[in-house]
């Protein structure tokens, strides 16, 4: 069979040896994120990931056009949804013939599509690319019990009635209760919340502060609504036109009157509440990456440079560092790898997990103890100018549908910086961070264009 | 937004029925469809102007089978009556009576057009009157017409001749299944301006389109109508509205563009999108509309504020920042959507109706600074459109309206209002500025 | 002290015949039909040429939260040879009733790793009979050998409450000292059938872990956990940083009944910048009783 006229560009004009070019944020689209139960209960991944992509392709006038690969992903993911990105871009307004790859990395996830997708920019490979997330809580997969699983498997393989009935009578009833997914570690049995909770309470984080980033996440979230920063990043869906997780109205006093719903054990010491702690949550996410040279041919606007990631991992099972401290490693080593300091940044993007996470990296980056003896360093870090931080909110207002978090930053800071950049004519920097299951953590840095 | 009577009324044995109950029985409009005949059969040319003679030409080169005298048994596609020369009341009778003898031969879908002068307060007396009577009478015979069929009037300015590209443009218009719902109503061209399209089925192609309030309804119908006339569309409605109008923007290949057009910038950000994105800005339409109707007694000032901020103060804002700006270097063709409502007025619409007659004062009084800088501005009046809008109305009423009204005895589509709006923003309609052109079945209400 | 005497096992024996033959034992002793002896029977069981199931250390690994591998999981071969140190413990000459009898604790060396497929020779036999202060205690030392060498060395003490054997010293109660539950590590959430699956993939089908009803015929409010699920569970909480050799050691304290929300901390320990040991603590989430602590430690 002859070549296809339509072969990509790519491969010819800007391929192997062009060296290292750049990677670009072109922008982004997601749907608002809504609290698990609400209003996407019966939206499946595929549904929301779909939606997220149609509006992408809206904003920018991508129908039908063949992008060089889109990657997605989603934590909590049902078997049928093997091929999930794929049937959700067959399902958008996209070209069908545009190639997709499923990725999952907890709730890294989205931050790791876009840098995968922007190394393949760089490296020439493509010449743009859609990196997205979704995550369900509501519509999240619940297997059959071990025991169950086990009988319809030997079911399967079985020939003979003799060996169906056989596989059939190992059933037992409590075997027909499913198995819901949980957010336990499956090393530990601790969640999220519980391993969090030891991590805060090691780092002495009161439950004062923890209330007031929460309460700025808020604020700082209802103040960008309010002045339209999400008008060309977020598409309603499902009648949702802002994240349903939202409270503009709460206040220090309505948050300190919720009960530990984390650490219960610590007795005085249990510091986390619902108020402080992201809740389950339903939304996706997606970003348009691509090159220079894609941007200009196709007149779109380019918001910030991908300039590079770390990506890192910590020893949680038996405690030795806290679950979700990993990027307090990665951050350091990509700092040095750039030869940056946090006086570099404009913007820092620490995705709230939970208050505690924030606060207890922005104290171990201050620390002289642990910059010496985990991280290796001559002095700490330092300190985050707090007027720097997640200045248009983050997961704790917005929520945090694991898998669509790393987009929504992406896209939100990228928009930011080149505001920046536009009002002031320079080119600011962003620092993202995002702690992932498993003890893992991604961080990357945006450079305004 | 179904019409399920009209349905009805034109299938079967509920069509006898119906014949004999004496009940009003709506036509099945001739609407457009790409590469479908101008008109269902030959025209009828009346006059003897020298007008008359160059237009023939011009419909020979259309491919148009061109008839100057009736035959007795000749159904008709429609009749054109050139009167741009009368000069005294007398002059009248003759074409029109002419014009007359063959309507009963107008097939379904039929067309009446008259081509004439405006009358106007330098004639003389008995110019005017002859020029103002052909306004009357089309405006009556368009009554008489039944089967779907229309009347409506071309008026040329002095300056302008009959093969002035606007003119041939609008005549086009009201020929073509374009102007189904169009009936009773003149359009004035007022200069040569003008350049008439390579491809009649793709006359805005290469251009560049902005539609307000394109989420859903006529808005949505607009970005379709000027995506399938060949222009690429700007889809902006209100964030909120964000789901619609992706759909929107992807069956239309455009872009989607999430603005509240009340806001300050809103102007800039539709220029800088336009400009950043396409490079060119070609055609606005100002679309975006609401309605908090309220009898006067009881309305607030939230009610009436929020009506003319939405449908006349932004468009006001915007249209200056078009003229304003040097990102291009003309300024686009805008429509801008009044309504009947602004011209007869409507109970319990004093807020709206304020707004959409404001429209028409406001496009009349913008044409002159639009035509300096390459562009034009007119309004488009719909009567009732069947819309989800429209379909909130009590049913009498809504009876009423769709049925009784109009001479067309029915509601238009949103669709109907679009194919208007894409007539008014293309190249060849630039001799037609400031005006205000009803879409409304000829409604009895208003004029 | 003089050799013991040997006896060859033709294979390994069946554990519920032998849990049926100490049910015997026990009635005709409390009818006086037989006369329980006073000192320890001076012999030891060995089977040879036992194979292990890849099948079986799948299972039971997938039960235990462990990682399937081709090498033995070390409280797994502790449930191979089970079934010889219980040929042991029901001989009609041993002298504490198998029945009631309470498992105290284990220390195990593992010597080098062991593929599933290598045979097998288990050799089991017990000693230091001692006072306690709740009744008398006894060893049982099991001996694992493959090609010829001990790959793999356990000691189980079990204690044979209020039973005191004639001319041991009755030890002093030890002060009992107040367990304040450190920060955890892990949780497990153990569910009522903990017991019988247990049961079913090590074959102690022990009747105070199956059910509560068959627990409570033997005086326990509900049934309770296998010890060596504890065990098995830590060690393979381990595992991923120890490496054969390594010995570890548990001892039991409270029960653990069922169901139950077990908290866990594992602490591990450097040396010379590499891991040397790990000591762990289980404890009840809400009841704040410790139930178990030991260590692994690097040989």
């Amino acid at each position: 069979m002859a070549a296809s006229p339509d072969v990509s560009a790519a491969s010819t004009d800007s391929a192997a040896g062009a060296g290292i070019r750049k990677a670009v944020v072109i922008g982004g689209n997601r749907i608002p994120f809504a609290r698990a139960n609400g209003a996407y209960t019966n939206a499946s991944n595929q549904d929301m990931l779909t939606a997220a992509l149609d509006g992408l392709v809206a904003r920018f006038g991508l129908q039908d056009e063949r992008i060089g690969e889109v990657a997605a992903g989603a934590v909590l993911k049902h078997s049928r949804d093997f091929n999930l990105t794929r049937e959700a871009v067959l399902g958008s307004a996209l070209s069908p013939e545009t190639p997709v790859y499923d990725l999952q990395q907890a709730c890294a996830t989205g931050l790791e599509t876009v840098m995968g997708l922007a190394n393949k920019i760089k490296l020439g490979q493509i010449e743009s690319g859609i990196a997205g997330g979704v995550d369900s809580a509501s519509d999240a997969p619940i297997a059959v019990s071990e025991g169950l699983r086990a009988v319809l498997l030997e079911l399967n393989r079985a020939k003979t009635l003799q060996q169906k009935l056989t596989a059939v009578a190992k059933l037992r009833p409590k075997d027909l209760a499913p198995n819901a997914p949980g957010t336990a570690e499956p090393r530990t049995g601790l969640s999220m919340g519980e391993h969090q909770a030891l991590t805060t309470a090691a780092w002495n984080i009161s439950r004062e502060a923890q209330d007031e980033l929460a309460l700025a996440s808020h604020k700082n979230l209802a103040a960008a609504y309010d002045r339209g920063f999400f008008d060309d990043l977020v598409t309603p869906y499902h009648g949702l036109t802002r994240d349903a997780n939202l409270r503009a109205d709460t206040s220090l006093e309505k948050l300190g009157k919720l009960g530990p719903v984390f650490g219960k054990s610590l007795g005085d010491k249990a510091t986390m509440t619902a108020g402080n702690s992201t809740p389950l949550t339903d939304g996706a996410s997606t970003v348009l990456i691509g090159s220079e040279d894609y941007a200009r041919a196709h007149d779109l606007p380019m918001l910030a440079d991908i300039v590079d990631s770390e990506a890192a991992a910590v020893d949680f099972v038996h405690g030795k560092e806290g679950l979700l401290m990993a990027p307090a490693y990665a951050v350091p080593r990509l700092l040095a790898r750039n030869n940056l300091t946090f006086d570099d940044f404009d913007y820092f993007e620490i995705h709230e997990a939970f208050a505690g996470t924030v606060l207890c990296h922005l104290a171990a980056w201050e620390s002289e103890e642990f910059c010496r003896n985990k991280l290796g360093l001559d002095k700490p870090l330092g300190a985050i100018d707090r007027s720097k931080l997640n200045v248009n909110g983050s997961s704790l207002a917005a929520g945090h549908p694991f898998a669509a978090t790393g987009g929504r930053i992406v896209a939100a800071l990228a928009k930011l910086l080149h505001e920046k950049a536009a009002a002031e004519g320079n080119r600011g920097r962003g620092l993202i961070s995002v702690c992932a299951a498993g003890g893992q953590g991604v961080v990357a840095i945006l450079e305004a264009r | 937004m179904t019409d399920s009577y009209l349905t009805l009324v034109n299938s079967g044995l509920s069509k006898n029925i119906a014949k004999k109950l004496g009940l009003p029985r709506p036509a099945i409009l001739r609407r457009y469809h790409p590469g479908q005949p101008l008109v269902p059969g030959p025209v009828l040319l009346i006059g003897s102007s020298a007008g008359t003679e160059a237009l023939a030409t011009e419909l020979l080169a259309w491919g148009l089978d061109v008839r100057r005298h009736a035959g007795p048994k000749d159904k008709l596609g429609a009749i054109i009556a050139v009167l741009d020369e009368v000069s005294d009341p007398e002059d009248l009778a003759e074409p029109m009576l002419a014009v007359g003898s063959s309507l009963r031969s107008l097939l379904p879908g039929g067309r009446v057009v008259t081509i004439s002068r405006p009358a106007s307060t330098a004639d003389a007396p008995a110019r005017a009157a002859a020029r103002q009577g052909i306004e009357g009478a089309l405006r009556s015979l368009a009554h008489e017409l039944r089967g779907g069929a229309t009347g409506n009037g071309i008026l040329l300015d002095d300056a302008v001749d009959a093969q002035a590209p606007s003119a041939l443009a609008a005549l086009r218009f009201f020929l073509s299944g374009r102007s189904a719902y169009v009936d009773g109503q003149f359009v004035l061209v007022g200069s040569p301006q003008g350049e008439l399209p390579a491809d009649f089925d793709r006359p805005l192609a290469g251009q560049v389109a902005v539609v307000t309030g394109a989420a859903r309804g006529i808005g949505a119908a607009i970005a379709k109508v000027l995506h399938r006339d060949g222009a690429r569309v700007i889809c902006v409605d209100v964030p909120a509205a964000g789901e619609q109008l992706v759909k929107v923007s992807n069956e239309t290949g455009g872009t989607a563009l999430q603005l509240d057009i009340t806001g300050e910038t809103a102007g800039q950000k539709i220029l800088d999108h336009a400009h950043s994105r396409y490079g060119r800005l070609d055609i606005v339409v100002h679309n975006a509309g609401i309605t908090r109707d309220k009898l006067l007694a009881n309305m607030d000032e939230a009610k009436w504020n929020s009506v003319i901020s939405v449908n006349l103060a932004s468009q006001l804002r915007i249209n200056e920042v078009l003229l304003a700006s040097e990102l291009f270097p003309q300024v686009p063709q805008v429509v801008s959507l009044a309504s009947t409502s602004g011209i007869a007025g409507n109970r319990g619409q004093t807020n709206y109706a304020a707004s959409k007659a404001g429209v028409i004062g406001m496009v009349a009084a913008s044409a002159a600074a639009f035509a300096e800088r390459g562009g034009t501005i007119n309004a488009v009046a719909p009567g009732f459109i069947e819309t989800e809008m429209t379909a909130k109305i009590p049913m009498a009423t809504r009876e009423i309206a769709r049925r009784m009204l109009p001479s067309l005895q029915q509601g238009g589509l949103p669709l109907d209002v679009a194919e208007t709006i894409s007539f008014l923003v293309s190249d060849a309609a630039g001799g037609i500025n400031g005006q205000t052109l009803r879409v409304c079945g000829q409604s009895l209400v208003g004029a | 002290m003089s050799t013991r005497e040997a006896i060859a096992l033709p294979e390994l024996p069946s554990l519920s015949k032998l849990y049926v033959s100490a049910l015997s034992t026990a009635a005709r002793t409390k009818l006086g039909a037989l006369e329980r002896s006073h000192a320890l029977p001076h012999v030891q069981h060995t089977v040879t040429d036992v194979q292990v199931s890849l099948e079986h250390v799948t299972t039971f690994q997938h039960l235990l939260h462990g990682t399937v591998r081709d090498s033995l999981p070390s409280v797994f071969v502790h449930s191979v040879a089970f079934p010889v140190v219980m040929s042991v413990l029901t001989r009609p000459d041993f002298p504490l009733p198998l029945l009631g009898m309470v498992h105290l604790g284990n220390r195990v060396r593992h010597l080098r790793s062991i593929d599933f497929s290598e045979p097998l020779a288990v050799t089991a036999w017990a000693e230091n009979l001692a006072g306690h202060h709740a009744g008398t205690c006894v060893d049982v030392r099991v001996d694992v050998q493959a090609a010829g060498e001990n790959v793999w060395e356990g000691t189980s003490t079990y204690l044979a409450k209020g039973l005191y054997v004639p001319g041991l010293d009755k030890a002093s109660r030890p002060e009992r000292q107040d367990f304040v539950p450190p920060q955890p590590t892990a949780k497990w959430r153990l569910g009522p059938e903990a017991g019988r699956e247990y049961a079913a993939v090590s074959g102690d089908f022990n009747p105070i872990h199956l059910s509560a009803l068959s627990a409570k015929i033997l005086g326990l409010k509900r049934s309770i956990a296998h010890g060596m699920y504890l065990a098995a569970r830590v060690i393979n909480s381990v595992e991923a940083v120890a490496a054969e050799p390594f010995a570890w050691d548990i001892e039991f304290a409270a029960p653990v009944f069922l169901p139950a929300t077990v908290a866990l901390r594992i602490e591990d320990h450097e040396a010379d910048g590499r891991w040397d040991s790990a000591d762990f603590t289980g404890w009840g989430e809400r009841s704040h009783r410790k139930h178990f602590s030991g260590s692994v430690r690097a040989l």
